[in-house]
């Protein structure tokens, strides 16, 4: 019902490349500009442009905006007409372009405000003011003068008709997946592996030669940080160096791809585009008390090389196939979840689906229903980017601008997300569901417990009873003496309580006598202890006891009856109801994951008109985009939300998208940048594959190799251009600065979690083991409320993958060095150059306190001298040994640094912002101006403790030590990769 | 010419924010996208205002207690509201709650403030009321986030970032988007986070909401263990390893570009120190901001480091009035917590207000006042009052405002914006505008679309400007 019958779509070719030209001419005139000039308007070279805007801004845009952009504007669009935007008035509407610059005659804006046409005559309440026209008929003669007219806008226009979708398909990344030939280069010696063909025959067309191979060193470094983000200890490049065979290199990968750090490394990319968090974030910042779990998961599924199709169809729809699992296994459908054992790698199927969970919700929305089409709108857009790089998100409110995605293809995925459960309270603050994932053992050890519990419960009872019945015997032996007992007391206490309230009228006359007048009060207080009224009470209690003894068995209350056990029975008692509590609390818990399961009623969504809940238009019946569907529809099952078919269709050969979407993020995370660079969006206004036949066939392979990633690991590293040296070659250069065809490697920055994990490891400090939770807050629990207190901790030297993802407050050496921020896919963290890393490095504790355990490491360590300690120090952080030069320059800093040395510390003189550095020019060394601190190792955690503990006696030697150590860490060949 | 320009306005901008690099650095450029614009457009018009200072008011504070007279309601205490409430609310509310407070007439206008910012008041003639504020969400979170970024259920980068953008900074030695003491809550970082558009627009927070502004520093300003002589000591052997390591690889800007960030960082620690160090104020400005006064002495520091830094070229200067408690959020005992915020921020801001004006800062500073939402004119319990949304009052001082002006109005109750309605879209838009930015204009490119600070929305409001 939803196939779009009208054709035409807007063909697209794209116009922004990063031009080395653009690139050379900004590096020129930064040298030159400065900020104010830039910052000053147009110059006066533009004083005729400046005149015609001004005159738009003046009398144009405030008619526009006043008299059409109502209906032609941001919010309406009506016969497809903007107005707001000048690339809307020249593409028009659906009559056509709105303005012909230049040519007032030829613009239909110009004729419909001169009413000439009944048809076309706007705006359509009145027309305009003579004097108006005048003002729209004069501008549009002058050229249409605009600000947006110079801008760089895109060169796709919106699409202004239906989709066409035969036409849609026709776009590269829609088509399907081909297997191009390898070409034929003319050096085919440096072919290892076909990727070197593609590269090398575009090289060649280009005039391009590829560089010489990587230096060993250089090689194991980039290849190490590349497959588990941690430098190669110096043991294992003398190995690698020493090692002169020919499959040295193959046996490096191999050795690589099968450490359990790859995992945790390749992982970590995953968790990029599975905005991979342990808490909220957004408004109400909860912790994802199980989120640890599917991390977890991803981790293991790579590092045992699972198909990467399996991989996807788990994290859609894993929870369906746990149901199929079981079900054929003869667990009955409907027996409660978390009775029902499952193996690890059933549970892995129900963690799996965390992903759909992990993403950012508004948990204190008061509009339930808005909130669920939210969260339903996120898993669309992550869906969508993920797997197709395509922004599905778009068509939630109208048709894609761009890609052939209707707003019935959005809701069509919205069927099947809105019949999946992903929240199991819509209530403020609302709460996620989470799947039980007990195994057998603990289901075991759950019912042993139990089993303990209802022992001691029992025990209890027994006990209980037992003194029940000592109870029951002892009152009926003194049945007869109470009896008697009660009659004399019960005449005694009378006596008693007249004798009371006599004395207590004698003093309460003798209070009045005092005060001088009748106060109440002092006769009450002449009474004395309130407990003289007690008496009072004993004759009735002992008639009710005399009452009790002489009626039917008691009918008391168990507390009541315990009260009167003797006291070491009510002893024992206590002692075993406390053992029982101590059971209770150490039952193991039910474990669960965050993830999904179908909802109990399966529906198509209707059209939400302008995205809106409260505007509702046809229904969709649940399926896949119509445009990446040429044959039949998905056919969607009646009783299941559809996911599993989604999830199947995701990796079906009938997707051209996913192949080509996973192998660019491979390559990517390779090599720095995508075969298409926008490796997110494989849109309209993606960019296209600079190699389109290298994706293809990378694309075509990896179904081939049964969607094994290690394979595709091994084509890539084993492969000539992979191994090429970053060096420059100025013939290279003068062709191809931008290094667009891969005639060498580019040079990387290490990633935050590398630089972090690589500080911990040249220092020696790095704890490797893996997996589980580093939250400090139960689940659902707030890490941040409305008191701003921080709980969060990164104090640990556990790898970064460990370390708490907080959204809204993520560890800092992550922020600063360009971490995902875990709110949205990010398949192309940026690389950013910031002073604020620089104050990191400097300054952070991290940093710090792993200078001082590597320099603790080189004293410690047997060396003859300081040069063999300076080639010891190299060889751990840099894999390598000094240049001469350098030894001395780090020979003369020890001397130096030792004669800088600071005035003892004064007491409680704490650092503090007055330091001032003003004075401190590059080699004047002055004195010292504030108290550093020396000696004790600060914490490993990098947020800033400023105020300095109390430091032991300074050792100037060690310290200047520390000084070098700290100096090669924060070094750029430390920082980057060749 | 626009990538001239671009590449021009890339030497603008300064710490979070290494001029160089962005430009330089390749991987910087090659993005998600067919475009990304690395470095921000020239003004669209000439700027009223040249910077932000934003007073924020953590919790929302009640408008019908402070700046938005409601006789009709003092009349009406104890009635039923004579009008439907909005279909969703954060809580049950009961009926007209008259408020404790009383107002009085100040200024050339006779503008009614009430007894809660007897020294503000004195400065109505400066300010611009906006009583026809209203947003879109009634929960902290989506609020604040509505608030600071323009989208209450999507991540999207802060008004300061956009505005650090769009104009960069003046000071390369200091942070060019300063956040003092903000809220780690509802949003927390989003608040002044920079989304999509690059890191270096991100604003730098100083201490957080929970400590004392005492304690408000820049991460890592400090080092703990070198004196400023061993540590320029450090970085000039540094700087030898770093150099020896560019002969080997020349036409490598991002090699150059991370040498020039450690020297800059070295000069950071020198002039953020000098920026906060207040003993450099007199007595009397000190009095002037409340820093005498337990009550008024934390914010009033807040305040002083906003004209500190306003006067060393910080482009957008946050202060959030926060406490450990329920700050502005007096769901009950009304009279209580709005007197005591009251009392802290009150002068502090008044001083601001006077201190900005004879140092003649304030012609070209915008000075932005408000919470995230108002509060109920309904009851909730029996002596507090709800989140209300729908419409409240922010108000703009200096910067090319008119003073002693009312804008826009709320019902005769104060419930819903009626008048001149100014949406949180709108508010930014006015905003930028003054600032010399279109906010049409103001975009960015990302995941195949322009995006804006005010999504698809946004007008600006013209009868405001002086």
């Amino acid at each position: 019902m939803f196939q779009p019958s009208t054709i035409r779509v807007t063909s697209a070719s794209k116009s922004f490349r990063f031009s080395g030209v653009r690139f050379l001419a900004g590096l020129l005139t930064l040298l030159v500009v400065n900020d104010r000039v830039a910052n000053r308007c147009l110059a006066a070279d533009d004083a005729k442009l400046q005149a015609d805007l001004q005159f738009f801004e003046a009398k144009i845009r405030p008619l526009l905006i006043e008299k059409c952009v109502d209906c032609h504007g941001p919010e309406k669009q009506e016969s497809d007409l903007r107005l707001d935007k000048y690339a809307g008035m020249l593409s028009g509407g659906v009559s056509g372009p709105a303005i012909v610059p230049g040519k007032a005659d030829e613009s239909l804006m110009i004729a419909a405000i001169h009413y000439k046409d009944a048809a076309l005559q706007m705006p359509p309440d009145g027309k305009l003011a003579d004097a108006e026209i005048e003002l729209l008929k004069d501008w549009v003669n002058r050229g249409a003068p605009h600000p947006e007219a110079s801008d760089t806008a895109p060169s796709v226009a919106p699409r202004r008709t239906p989709i066409d979708l035969e036409e849609a398909r026709k776009f590269w990344a829609f088509r399907s997946v081909t297997r191009p030939a390898i070409p034929v280069v003319k050096d085919d010696e440096w072919v290892q592996t076909p990727i070197d063909a593609f590269i090398l025959a575009t090289l060649e067309s280009q005039g391009l030669r590829p560089n010489r191979p990587a230096d060993k060193v250089t090689l194991i470094r980039r290849m190490s940080y590349d497959m588990t983000g941690l430098p190669p200890s110096p043991e294992e490049v003398a190995e690698f160096l020493a090692d002169d065979s020919p499959g040295a290199i193959a046996r490096l990968v191999d050795r690589l791809l099968e450490s359990k750090e790859y995992g945790e490394h390749w992982g970590r990319h995953w968790l990029d585009i599975a905005r991979y968090a342990d808490s909220n974030g957004l408004d109400e910042n909860v912790a994802h008390g199980n989120a640890w779990r599917y991390r977890d998961y991803v981790v293991r599924s790579l590092n045992q090389d699972k198909p990467l199709d399996r991989f996807i169809i788990e994290q859609i729809a894993g929870d369906l196939l746990a149901k199929q699992e079981l079900a054929s296994a003869g667990v009955p459908t409907d027996a409660d979840p978390s009775t029902v054992a499952v193996s690890p790698e059933v549970a892995d199927l129900r963690i799996a689906t965390g992903f759909l969970t992990l993403g950012p919700k508004v948990l204190a929305e008061a509009d339930k229903v808005k909130m669920r089409m939210d969260i339903i709108d996120e898993q669309i857009d992550t869906i969508g980017k993920a797997f197709l790089g395509m922004t599905l998100g778009c068509a939630r409110c109208h048709d894609h601008k761009f890609d052939p995605i209707s707003t019935a293809d959005y809701y069509a995925m919205a069927g099947i997300l809105g019949s999946t459960q992903t929240m199991e309270t819509f209530k403020t603050v609302a709460k996620w569901h989470e799947n039980p994932i007990a195994s057998e053992e603990l289901l075991a050890s759950r019912a042993s417990h139990q089993k303990r519990i209802d022992a001691q419960k029992a025990k209890i009872d027994a006990r209980f009873a037992a003194a029940v019945a000592v109870l029951r015997a002892e009152q009926a032996a003194t049945k007869a003496a109470e009896a008697k007992a009660a009659a004399d007391a019960a005449k005694d206490a009378a006596d008693k309580a007249a004798a009371a309230q006599q004395a207590a009228d004698k003093a309460a006359a003798e209070a009045a006598k005092v005060n001088g007048a009748a106060n109440p009060q002092a006769a009450n207080d002449a009474l004395g202890n309130p407990q003289a009224a007690a008496p009072q009470e004993a004759p009735v209690a002992n008639q009710q006891t005399a009452q009790a003894a002489a009626a039917a068995p008691p009918q008391e209350k168990p507390e009541e009856l315990e009260a009167k056990f003797p006291e070491a029975v009510r002893n024992e008692l206590k002692g075993l109801r406390d053992e029982l509590a101590a059971l209770d609390k150490a039952m193991p818990p039910l474990p669960t994951a965050m993830g999904v399961k179908d909802e109990s009623e399966i529906t198509d969504q209707k059209i939400h008109v302008r995205g809106s809940h409260l505007t509702l238009g046809a229904s969709v019946p649940r399926g896949v985009p119509v445009v990446l569907t040429p044959g039949e529809p998905i056919a969607m099952p009646p009783a299941s939300s559809g996911r599993l078919e989604l999830a199947k269709w995701l990796v079906s050969p009938d997707n051209p998208l996913t192949p080509r979407v996973l192998v660019n993020r491979v390559w990517r995370w390779h090599f720095g940048r995508g075969l298409v660079p926008s490796v997110d969006n494989f849109g309209l206004l993606g960019e296209a594959p600079t190699h389109p036949e290298l994706l293809e066939w990378l694309a075509s392979e990896l179904p081939r190799s049964g969607w094994s990633l290690k394979s595709l690991h091994r084509l890539i590293l084993l492969s000539s251009t992979y191994q090429m040296s970053s060096e420059p070659n100025e013939a290279s250069v003068a062709i191809d600065q931008d290094n667009r065809y891969w005639w060498r490697a580019d040079i990387r920055r290490l990633e935050a979690e590398s630089i972090r994990d690589g500080l911990l490891a040249a220092s020696g400090r790095l704890d490797r083991s893996m997996g589980g939770s580093m939250l400090h807050v139960g689940n659902h629990e707030f890490i941040f409320n409305h008191t701003s207190k921080d709980e969060t901790n990164y104090d640990t030297t556990r790898r970064s993958l460990y370390l708490p993802v907080i959204r809204n407050n993520l560890y800092d050496g992550f922020t600063l060095f360009d971490y995902s921020t875990a709110d949205v896919v990010n398949g192309d963290r940026q690389t950013s150059t910031v002073a604020p890393q620089a104050l990191f490095m400097l300054n952070s504790e991290i940093v710090l306190s792993s200078a001082e355990a590597l320099a603790d490491r080189l004293l410690r360590e047997e060396a003859a001298d300081d040069q063999q300690r300076i080639e010891r120090l190299y060889a751990m952080t840099l894999s390598r040994y000094p240049e001469t030069e350098e030894s001395t320059a780090v020979l003369d800093f020890l001397a130096k640094f030792q004669a800088e040395q600071p005035a003892p510390p004064t007491p409680a003189a704490a650092p503090s912002a007055e330091v001032t550095l003003a004075e401190v020019a590059p080699d004047t060394p002055t004195p010292a101006a504030s108290q550093p601190g020396q000696g004790s190792a600060p914490a490993v955690d990098g947020t800033a403790k400023d105020a300095a503990a109390p430091r032991a006696p300074v050792d100037p030697r060690r310290e200047a030590w520390v000084a070098i150590c700290q100096g090669l860490l924060i070094s750029n060949e430390f920082y980057y990769l060749h | 010419m626009i990538h001239r320009r671009r590449m021009l306005q890339g030497s603008a901008v300064g710490f979070g924010h290494l001029a160089l690099t962005a430009m330089l650095h390749a991987d910087a450029a090659r993005a998600n996208d067919v475009k990304r614009p690395e470095a921000p457009p020239k003004y669209h018009f000439p700027p009223r205002a040249k910077r932000i200072i934003f007073l924020f008011m953590k919790g929302g504070p009640s408008h019908v207690d402070t700046f938005d007279y409601k006789p009709k309601l003092q009349a009406d205490d104890g009635k039923d509201l004579p009008f439907d409430k909005p279909s969703v609310q954060f809580a049950a509310t009961g009926k007209l709650l008259a408020s404790p407070w009383k107002f009085e007439p100040y200024g050339e206008n006779g503008i009614m403030v009430s007894t809660l910012f007897p020294n503000v008041a004195r400065c109505v003639d400066d300010i611009c009321f906006l009583h026809s504020v209203h947003g879109t969400n009634a929960a902290h979170g989506g609020a604040l986030l509505k608030l600071h970024t323009g989208s209450d259920n999507f991540v999207r980068p802060s008004m300061g970032a956009w505005v650090h953008y769009g104009l960069g900074t003046d000071n390369e030695n200091l942070p060019g988007f300063i956040t003092i003491c903000p809220t780690l809550a509802h949003g927390g970082v989003k608040n002044w986070g920079s989304a999509f558009l690059p890191a270096k627009h991100q604003g730098v927070p100083l201490g957080v909401a929970s400590k004392p502004s005492t304690e408000a520093n820049v991460k890592f300003i400090h080092n703990p263990r070198w004196t400023p002589a061993q540590q320029r000591l450090q970085l000039d052997l540094v700087n030898q390893i770093n150099r020896q390591h560019l002969t080997d690889h020349p036409v490598e800007p991002s090699l150059e570009a991370r040498i020039a960030s450690l020297e800059l960082a070295f000069r950071m620690q020198a002039d953020m120190p000098e920026a906060q160090d207040l003993s450099q104020e007199t007595e009397e400005t000190k009095q002037l901001y409340g820093l005498d006064v337990k009550e008024t002495e934390d914010f009033g520091r807040q305040c002083l480091l906003a004209r500190r830094f306003a006067e060393r070229g910080v482009r957008f200067i946050q202060v959030t009035h926060s406490d450990t408690n329920v700050q502005w959020d007096q769901h009950g005992d009304l009279k209580n917590g709005h007197e005591k915020n009251a009392k802290e921020v009150d002068k502090p801001i008044a001083g601001l207000l006077t201190d900005l004006k004879r140092r003649g800062l304030l012609d070209d500073t915008l000075v932005m006042w408000g919470g995230e939402f108002g509060r109920t004119p309904v009851a909730q319990g029996t002596n507090g009052r709800d989140h209300n949304p729908e419409g409240f009052t922010m108000w703009l001082a200096g910067g090319g405002v008119r003073g002693g002006f009312r804008y826009g109005a709320t019902d005769e109750y104060g419930y819903y914006a009626v008048e001149n309605k100014m949406h949180i879209h709108d508010l930014h838009a006015t905003m930028l505008h003054l600032l010399g930015l279109d906010h049409l204009k103001l975009t960015y490119r990302h995941a195949g679309r322009d995006f804006r600070l005010t999504d698809v929305a946004g007008n600006v409001h013209k009868e405001i400007m002086a």
